[in-house]
């Protein structure tokens, strides 16, 4: 019984020895790992995913996920761009010509949107969130493609590209957007009821109804939530690429879930910290640039991309594997593996 | 009859340490040919470790085990299952999905030479073999159809088609209904005279009584005695597994107050109960019972929001009208429920004992912005913690970690916090142990001195008997009989006749 609480608080915890770890190789590889410009470019490079990891951890605390993010990220940018921007090449926008602050306003509302469908099929129609989620991604990324007619769209302006693109100071604005989303969320999970409720309903949905809190409603806000932060971080991305293209944020919903996974957030729900996921989207950026340093071909990042997300993975089954009470037939395959 | 004085199990002097726990310290067990033969002990007390190294699962540490005579070492599963013997668990390893006959031939099911299954030779040949058990039971039946009991006589089944001469039954966590322990037991008595010895282990001691003829009592790891049943009664036998005299519970009588707080009026709900009338008063503790199916569980499984609730009728709380919509609505309204299954609707185990005590009633600590004062959640648990003597090193823990009895004490301390006026108390001692059982009567005593009526939901009468002023008899849908249980004339007797619909038919 003891080992097994100090193995789930090991697994728990995993990620920051992880971190630590990976520094310290990267640094004895490469001198200039540690400068700050490096550090910079992965902290911008971390600020997206790390926006979209914590819309990601609401939906997996409470037992759900959001497979459309990467979509509602894309979509989003596109829709706003689309709204300012004239037809011509190499705008190719809708010649709307909305002032850029309601275009924002419009992109953030779409992402809600995408969420509040979510939410509604999953808990009004009882709807599985894997389909649902799946679908949503792949209907949403059609749409783009109907709408940009696979143009690359450009010529932001620069308005439109501020939080991507600007800096404060010496500190890039869309660093400091993830870091601020990253505390409120990690003050809603620890000190509000809202967030002690989407840890019940994740970890036993039904305790959670009899102790009168409502499993449903708080699925549909997640999935408003991670809408939103989807959104938000496809503006951010805009706003750091200039540009606009039809495979905007395609399969980065993997590393938004190896993020949250590998910093502590379970795929089972109930379990896990804001703060958690931060180091997970530090892991994921520092390894992805780490390995973009030491000149590793693309083909192989991919590979590792995989084995990271595999990682993960296995240290949340293990999690779950050591916190249930392990039932007979458990124990029988237990036996054989031995 | 063939029974002889041939051991058929023979374990010697097995010791099995986990991390931390010595589970099993020099434990001896015998079992004869055709025995019936019950294991009791507290939780924790090395049933489950005993038989899971008997059936090859555990190594012991030390220690022999003989089969029929024949040194077996070591133990393993697949040698178990030759020599004959087999593990009936909780949780039934049959296939729901699939109908009986399938599950009795699954992974050999009877083929024709195009590969087809001959379905219907299935069929009869299933029917065939149960009939040579005395076993007649529609074959094409869904396991998941299947009662409780009814299962278990199918794993048994499943047992003996394979040769089984020594049969491990555990417990099925939930009271079976009557007629099919009677069936259950029927059949297990038949097989044991054929030859078939039975290990038989549960907490349900009334049903250890009427099924075994010998008791092996284990205590902390340790074996206090084997005892013939006959030499025993309950009270002795609980002594002998707590290995301290348990005072049994009896609620002391009290003058009621005539206020009442929850009152039904002519409630039906189509097919499942109709004209419920009753009326609870403050600090009164009223029991419900009635055979499964009765009514009774539905009625405060609707009052609370579970399931939908009355078509007809009106509900009072407090004096005013109230309408069950959904459990928030009812907690609102003063009106908490612990549920028959802890781990399904009571804990959350991955959580702390505080977030799971306080779950309930979050909105009253936190500050003007919405921010929860962690200190005054804190005071809250540790009042509650030490208040109802929750066991745990920290209220941090994950309540997962608790034992059965302290995890329901939790759920205890999250209703108590609420302040409600009606608790209802689905079967609240189910799969926890004779000690942790009377202290959870202490605590629903208590809560009713504090002007709490509350309603207890039980198949279990002596204990309805100890606790309650009050015993409402459900059957088929409706309320049969009330008993006074400050009457002298009222017995456990008298009840059961009313639950079995006795007076009905008066």
């Amino acid at each position: 019984m003891k080992n097994k609480k100090v193995i789930i608080a090991l697994l728990d915890n995993l990620i920051w020895p992880l971190l630590i770890l990976i520094v310290i190789i990267f640094h004895f590889i490469s001198d200039k790992f540690l400068t700050t410009f490096n550090i910079t470019n992965i902290l911008i490079h971390a600020a997206v995913l790390g926006i979209l990891t914590v819309g990601q951890s609401f939906t997996l605390i409470t037992g759900n996920f959001d497979l459309s993010a990467e979509s509602t990220l894309a979509i989003a940018a596109l829709i706003g761009a689309w709204l300012i921007l004239p037809s011509e090449a190499p705008n190719f926008g809708g010649d709307i010509f909305l002032p850029v602050g309601l275009a924002i306003i419009a992109l953030l509302v779409l992402g809600l949107i995408a969420g509040w469908i979510n939410g509604f099929l999953i808990t009004r129609l009882k709807m599985n969130n894997f389909i649902v989620t799946l679908a949503m991604m792949i209907i949403l990324r059609g749409f783009m493609l109907v709408i940009s007619e696979g143009n690359t769209m450009s010529g932001l302006p620069d308005a439109f590209k501020a939080l991507g693109h600007n800096d404060l100071g010496k500190i890039p604005v869309s660093v400091l957007m993830m870091v601020i989303v990253f505390i409120i969320a990690h003050i809603i999970m620890q000190y509000t009821q809202f967030g002690r409720n989407l840890y019940a309903v994740g970890g036993n949905r039904d305790a959670a109804l009899a102790a009168g809190i409502s499993p449903d409603k708080h699925t549909r806000q997640v999935y408003l939530i991670s809408g939103f932060l989807a959104a938000l971080g496809g503006l951010m991305l805009a706003g750091r690429t200039g540009v606009i293209c039809e495979n905007m944020g395609s399969g980065m919903i993997f590393e938004i879930q190896a993020a949250a996974v590998i910093g502590g957030i379970s795929l089972q729900g109930g379990r896990g910290m804001m703060l958690g996921a931060f180091g997970g989207v530090l892991l994921l950026s520092i390894i992805d640039s780490g390995l973009s340093l030491m000149r590793v071909s693309s083909f192989w990042i991919e590979i590792f991309s995989g084995l990271i997300i595999l990682v993960a993975m296995t240290i949340d089954a293990q999690k779950v594997r050591y916190s249930t009470i392990p039932t007979v037939e458990s124990k029988l395959s237990i036996k054989k593996a031995e | 009859m063939s029974k002889t004085d041939k051991y058929v199990i023979e374990m010697h002097d097995v010791v099995k340490t986990f991390p931390g726990v010595r589970a099993l310290n020099h434990v001896d067990f015998k079992l004869k040919e055709g025995e019936i033969r019950s294991i009791v002990g507290k939780n924790g007390a090395g049933k489950s470790t005993l038989m899971n190294i008997l059936s090859g699962i555990y190594q012991p540490d030390h220690g022999d085990i003989l089969v029929k005579g024949q040194l077996i070492k070591p133990m393993t599963t697949e040698k178990a299952r030759k020599l004959g013997i087999s593990y009936v668990h909780q949780q039934s390893q049959l296939v729901p999905a699939l109908s009986i006959a399938e599950n009795i031939f699954l992974g050999d099911l009877l083929t024709e030479k195009t590969g087809f299954v001959n379905w219907k030779k299935v069929r009869t040949e299933a029917e065939a073999q149960l009939g040579e058990l005395d076993l007649t039971i529609d074959v094409q039946r869904k396991v998941e159809d299947l009662s409780i009991a009814e299962k278990q006589l199918i794993e048994i089944a499943k047992a003996l088609f394979a040769n089984a001469h020594t049969i491990i039954l555990d417990e099925a966590t939930a009271p079976l209904p009557k007629e099919d322990v009677q069936m259950l037991f029927d059949f297990v008595k038949r097989m044991s005279a054929q030859g078939v010895a039975f290990i038989y282990i549960s907490h349900y001691l009334v049903e250890v009584f009427e099924l075994c003829k010998a008791v092996t009592v284990l205590r902390d790891g340790k074996k206090v005695g084997d005892h013939s049943v006959s030499d025993l009664d309950q009270p002795e036998l609980i002594h002998l597994i707590s290995g301290e005299k348990v005072e049994t519970f009896h609620r002391k009588h009290h003058k009621l107050n005539e206020e009442k707080v929850l009152e039904f009026r002519n409630l039906s709900k189509s097919g499942h109960y109709k004209n419920i009338n009753f009326a609870l008063n403050k600090g009164e503790i009223i029991g419900l019972t009635g055979l499964e199916g009765s009514g009774k569980t539905k009625l405060i499984r609707g009052l609370f929001g579970l399931e939908p609730f009355a078509e007809f009728g009106e509900i009072t709380v407090d004096g005013s009208m109230f309408d069950a919509k959904d459990p928030e609505k009812a907690i609102n309204e003063g009106i908490a429920y612990l549920p028959r299954d802890r781990h399904g609707l009571g804990i959350i185990g991955a959580r702390p004992v505080s977030e799971n005590i306080t779950l309930s009633i979050l909105k009253r600590l936190v500050n003007k912005l919405g921010f929860l004062i962690l200190s005054n959640e804190r005071k809250h648990v540790e009042n509650y913690v030490d208040k109802l003597g929750i066991i745990t090193p920290s209220i941090d823990q994950r309540v997962q970690f608790l034992s059965g009895g302290n995890q329901q004490k939790v759920v205890f301390a999250k209703l108590a916090s609420t302040e409600p006026k009606v608790l209802l108390l689905d079967e609240p001692t189910q799969g926890v142990d004779v000690q942790a059982k009377e202290e959870i009567m202490k605590i629903v005593d208590q809560l009713s001195h504090q002007g709490i009526g509350v309603i207890i939901v039980s198949e279990e009468i002596r204990e309805l008997m100890d606790v309650c002023d009050r015993i409402i008899v459900f059957f088929d849908g409706e309320i049969v009989k009330e008993f006074n249980t400050k009457d002298r004339s009222t017995t456990a007797e008298k009840v059961l006749m009313a639950i079995e619909g006795e007076t009905k038919k008066k």
